[in-house]
């Protein structure tokens, strides 16, 4: 698992990076094995609960008497603590998990120091578990995104700092001589993330700012969370997974690193879009509207180097379930990019501000987005790293449909609906709690495709499970066994 | 107490940006931003060349062995 060269030796500066020898991606993945299989276990346990509290709160949106004498089941706290349990258990234990293996594939060298990333793992999860039980147990602190009481988060930045500790030894002993383009925005993502989150935790929990100052904190945070942490991690899967899965170098390798530099100038400047109309200096909303709008550059530039590189090779999505999540992943990045641009020109924001259409574009962003890719990398990654194939492609097939489907209709419902309910709020005319009544219908469908979603989440559970307690088939070392046949490949290369 | 605060996330930000700077530059005179042919196909080898499919789904009765 851990390679010759010690702790010791990794972090001492005078250490030569050729200590390290180049390896075969099947040694690689064979040395990423406990590390990704740790996440990734962890990840679909937080998947689960995630996903119950989800339906939990989406049904008391419309039936408020469900569950109603519970008082830690409450909507204010079982809302939270889905938020919670997918942000941080799920997406960021899976993106831990797919970040590790991509950088040790791209450097071309064998994961060293697994302990360190275990270690990271049980802090990681000690810290996410006890969040949730606080904000359940009502030590929510009431700032979106960072509810977790002040007793679980040095737990996660413990974590946290030992992951990116760990990063940069990686990055230093590569072997690779080209740095490709998922390697930037993992190692950017790995290097924002305990910057947003330190200052965040300095300037809102434990030594908080005066006023609205807050507010700009919370939402530089929250939303650069998205921006600078989970997108770059999705982003990175995207670039590294479509070529590799087709067999053909990204369409235009040009575009893609000016879409990584792009997004690094504008994505930070963003977040206070959520405060237009607030008690915040108009100049720093508008500087945050310009930047919304300047996404559109690396936006657009992805689309293209994403889409391009699929045009004439569409038929492997019927071959590859690797290929059909992450492009449904990119297609829906492009769209709730576009739609997050437009949703900050001060027009638009006047309808969609405090509606479910929000809603509806931050499950675009973090489900039909950034969890469809993860889904694909988990399909790509775990028969290489357990060299097993996936036990059932009809679970596969059940587990792509039900999420693709139910998640299309979340947000396009959700949008729909919150776009009306926009219209109407601004309607002096219509009195509050009719407008109120009004989403009723849209909730209920939320509700019914939560519950699509939530068959899917149990198809891959299954899977993964039956998967991990399969027995490996005599013979196979290396994971040759997803090789499709040669008249399918000939066929996916033009 | 507070300025001690402010002071430090803007001495931070700085240099999380001045680290996006020197990336940026190091990433130039690294050779990084020449041949984008060759680094397209960077993540392509012996082992996986280019032009071959490697992700399929799983055979429905997977032989044995």
């Amino acid at each position: 698992m851990a390679s010759a060269s010690s702790l010791a030796a990794s972090l001492n500066p005078a250490t030569p990076p050729d200590t390290v020898p180049r390896a075969e991606l099947s040694e690689i993945d064979a040395s990423t094995k406990w590390p990704v299989i740790f996440f990734l276990v962890s990840a679909l346990v937080w998947l689960l609960v995630g996903t119950v509290f989800a339906l939990i709160s989406s049904f008391k949106l419309h039936t408020p008497e469900f569950l109603g004498s519970y008082e830690w089941l409450t909507f204010g706290r079982a809302r939270t603590a889905h938020l919670n349990a997918v942000i941080y258990g799920w997406s960021t234990n899976a993106a831990f998990a797919v970040a590790f293996w991509l950088m040790a594939r791209l450097s071309r060298a064998r994961l060293r120091h697994a302990g360190v990333l275990l270690i990271a793992a049980c802090f990681w999860n000690l810290g996410v578990t006890i969040g949730i039980i606080g904000i359940l147990a009502g030590d929510s602190t009431s700032i979106e995104w960072l509810e977790m009481p002040a007793y679980a988060t040095p737990l996660l930045f413990v974590a946290y700092a030992l992951v990116g500790v760990w990063a940069v030894i990686t990055f230093r002993f590569r072997k690779a001589e080209h740095v490709y383009v998922s390697q930037w925005y993992l190692l950017a993502a790995l290097f924002w993330f305990p910057w947003l989150y330190s200052i965040a935790q300095i300037m809102l929990i434990f030594e908080p700012a005066r006023g609205t100052v807050q507010a700009l904190v919370n939402w530089w945070f929250a939303h650069n969370v998205l921006g600078l942490w989970f997108t770059p991690i999705g982003l990175a899967a995207a670039y590294y997974f479509i070529p590799k899965v087709l067999g053909k170098p990204i369409h235009s390798y040009y575009l893609s690193v000016l879409g990584f530099w792009s997004l690094a100038i504008f994505y930070n400047w963003a977040g206070v879009h959520h405060l237009i109309g607030g008690p915040v200096p108009a100049w720093v909303i508008s500087a945050g509207i310009a930047a919304s709008l300047m996404m559109i550059i690396p936006v657009v530039v992805t689309a293209i180097n994403h889409h391009f590189t699929m045009v004439g090779s569409f038929g492997a999505l019927r071959y590859s379930p690797t290929l059909r999540f992450v492009v449904f992943g990119a297609v829906n990045y492009t769209l709730v990019s576009l739609t997050g641009s437009a949703m900050a020109i001060r027009a638009v924001n006047e309808i969609t501000h405090f509606t479910h259409f929000t809603v509806g574009h931050a499950h675009q962003g973090m489900y039909a987005f950034f969890t469809m890719v993860m889904f694909g990398a988990i399909y790509y990654i775990l028969p290489r790293v357990l060299l097993k194939e996936w036990p059932s492609a009809g679970l596969i097939r059940t587990h792509f449909w039900c999420v693709a489907i139910g998640v299309t209709i979340y947000w396009v419902d959700l949008e729909i609906g919150g776009w009306i309910q926009g219209l109407q709020m601004n309607d002096p005319s219509i009195p509050f709690l009719e407008v109120v009544r009004n989403t009723i219908p849209w909730l209920f469908v939320r509700s019914l495709a939560g519950i699509l979603m939530t068959i899917g989440h149990l198809a891959f559970t299954v899977n993964v499970l039956w998967m991990l307690g399969a027995k490996r088939p005599a013979g196979v070392t290396a994971p040759t066994l997803f090789r499709s046949p040669p008249a399918l490949q000939a066929a996916s290369v033009r | 107490m507070e300025w001690i605060f402010y002071t430090l996330a803007f001495l931070v930000a700085l240099a999380i940006s001045g680290s996006a700077v020197y990336a940026l530059w190091w990433s130039s005179k690294n050779g990084q931003l020449r041949d984008f042919e060759r680094g397209a196909v960077s993540i392509f080898d012996a082992e996986e060349p280019v032009g071959e499919m490697t992700d399929r789904f799983p055979a429905k009765r997977p032989k044995a062995g």
